[in-house]
This record gives structure tokens, sequence and C-alpha cells, in this order.
């Protein structure tokens, strides 16, 4: 099941979520996310003005990306369980690229009745390279409540 | 030619700007993503869901932005658009954001510093921003920081 719910105890420290494909990335997904997330900055539509800008071309915004990293996190642990997710953008997305994110369990809490499990999550494109990198947090429910 | 940043805004707060969290907007924003998660474009699943209603993806802070202030604070730096990267983000979900809800967001800079590597010297301008609710309590925290190519 793509949304499946995970408990807390199930999850083991060390193991990786299910893996999300995104992509080809195509110049209309980078006009959309500019219409929704209100960032037109021009880099991520005009090829001219990106070339002109020395970055070779138009590029995905890294919020884009982000957002399908964050995707991940909540096919595998469930929409509104995210508490905090940070990232380092470490390589351009471009057209036509693929996107694949990942995550591993690197730790798991139980503290005060809250059971929060912490993720190493990353994006790499189709030739392996990191495009994202960073940490988040989810909140999980438990059996035992 | 290499461009200076304005250190002089370090420590600026900018004017505090309400933004409404629209129903309309999570599901704009999830489909852009292409996340088709039931429980931020069916108001049915939302309903049955222990929040209620419909949540918004963990990115969606994202979008309150006032564009006056983006562009003043590119010419407080002394930038052009062109020369910006992003470098990191990070929010911090408090609690689950709810539609038709308006919060305050407050924006500062909070640090600028320099490094020089293969690929020339850049300046990393860290700014954040901290959205609250009607009682004052903090839903969303929000730390960007921004690459300037120099």
């Amino acid at each position: 099941m793509k949304y499946g719910k995970v408990y807390f105890e199930d999850v083991v420290v060390g193991a990786e979520i299910t893996s999300l494909q995104k992509g080809p990335i195509q110049q209309i997904q980078l006009t959309r996310y500019a219409g929704a997330s209100g960032d037109f900055n021009p880099i991520h539509q005009d090829d001219e003005f990106a070339k002109a800008a020395g970055m070779g071309g138009v590029f995905a915004h890294g919020m884009l990306t982000m957002g399908f990293v964050a995707q991940a996190v909540t096919d595998w642990a469930g929409a509104g369980s995210v508490r905090k997710i940070g990232v380092r953008f470490t390589g351009l997305v471009r057209l036509k690229d693929t996107v694949t994110c990942r995550g591993r369990v690197v730790d798991k809490v139980a503290k005060d009745g809250a059971h929060t499990v912490e993720l190493e999550i990353w994006a790499e494109n189709q030739r392996g390279e990191k495009v994202v990198t960073g940490r988040a947090t989810v909140g999980l429910p438990s059996r035992d409540r | 030619m290499a461009i200076q940043v304005n250190r002089g805004v370090i420590g600026k707060e900018y004017p505090p700007y309400t933004v409404t969290v629209e129903r309309g907007k999570i599901k704009e924003f999830a489909r852009a993503i292409g996340d088709l998660n039931p429980f931020y474009l069916d108001d049915a699943v939302g309903r049955a869901s222990e929040w209620g209603d419909v949540v918004a993806p963990p990115t969606f802070a994202t979008t309150f932005r006032d564009e006056a202030i983006a562009a003043q604070a590119l010419r407080d730096l002394g930038i052009d658009i062109s020369r910006v990267l992003h470098g990191e983000q990070e929010f911090e979900i408090h609690r689950q954001m709810r539609p038709g809800e308006t919060y305050l967001c407050r924006s500062k800079v909070i640090d600028i510093y320099e490094k020089s590597g293969r690929t020339g010297s850049m300046a990393f301008v860290v700014r954040e921003t901290v959205a609250t609710d009607d009682a004052n309590e903090i839903v969303a925290t929000m730390r960007h920081i921004t690459v300037v190519r120099l």
C-alpha cells in the first residue's frame, strides 16, 4: 500500500524507507511549481536568462526537489507526521533528469509519550549524484497507546 | 567582476506580514509537486482524519512569502536575483496547519558569511521566518540559507 501506516515499534534503525522516483523533470512542472509556490525566479523558467546568469540553462527549484524528498517521507510515515525536515542542496536538477528520493532510519526515541524517528534523507539523479541531503524527524503512532 | 554583499543587514527584521492558509493553495501546491496524498487533496479524507480537515505538505510554508519583502531583501543585500541559489532549507512544524487560519510571519537576517570554493567565492545569507497563530503560538519555523555567487 502506497500510504502505509508505520508503527513506532516496527521501525528498525538502519532500515531504508521505500524509495520514490520522480520525473523526468519537464518545464511545465517548474512553471506549475512557480505558480504554486510563488517563486517566479526566471532562472527556473527562461533558458536565455539562466544561460546569461552563467547557469548553463534552466534548472529545478531546490524547493521542488525538497518537496519530492518530503513526499518520500510522508508516503512512508504518513501525512502530518513530519516534525522537522532540513536539507542542503548539493546539485542542480535539470530538465529530463529523474530524481530518486531515499531515506534511512538513524534513530528512534520514545520519550514523554511521544514516539519520534530520525531519518537521514537524500535524493539522487539518474547518474547516482546526490542533489539533496538532509534529515527529517517524524512522529509515529505507537501500538502501546 | 566580483560583487559585494552588504553585511550591514545582519540582524535586520522585516515588517511582519500575514498569510492565510487556503484550501485550494494546499491542493495546488501538492499537485505541483505531484504528491497526490488524499490527506492533502480529499476533503472527506481530511474530515475523517485526526485533524478534522486536510493538512498541508511538509514544505508548504515556503508559500508564506511576501513579494515586497523578497524584493527589499535583494535590494538590501545589493544583489541581483540572477546571482542567487538556494543553499539550505529547514522547516520545523510545531503543529499541523488548518485551512482558513491566518498567521503572522516575521522574517529576519541571522547571519552572512563568505566562503571560497572551486567554483569561486560565495556569500551565505542565513534567514529565519517564524509563523505564529492568533494565540501567538508558533506554527512553523523556517530557516533558509541563500547562496550568492560573488
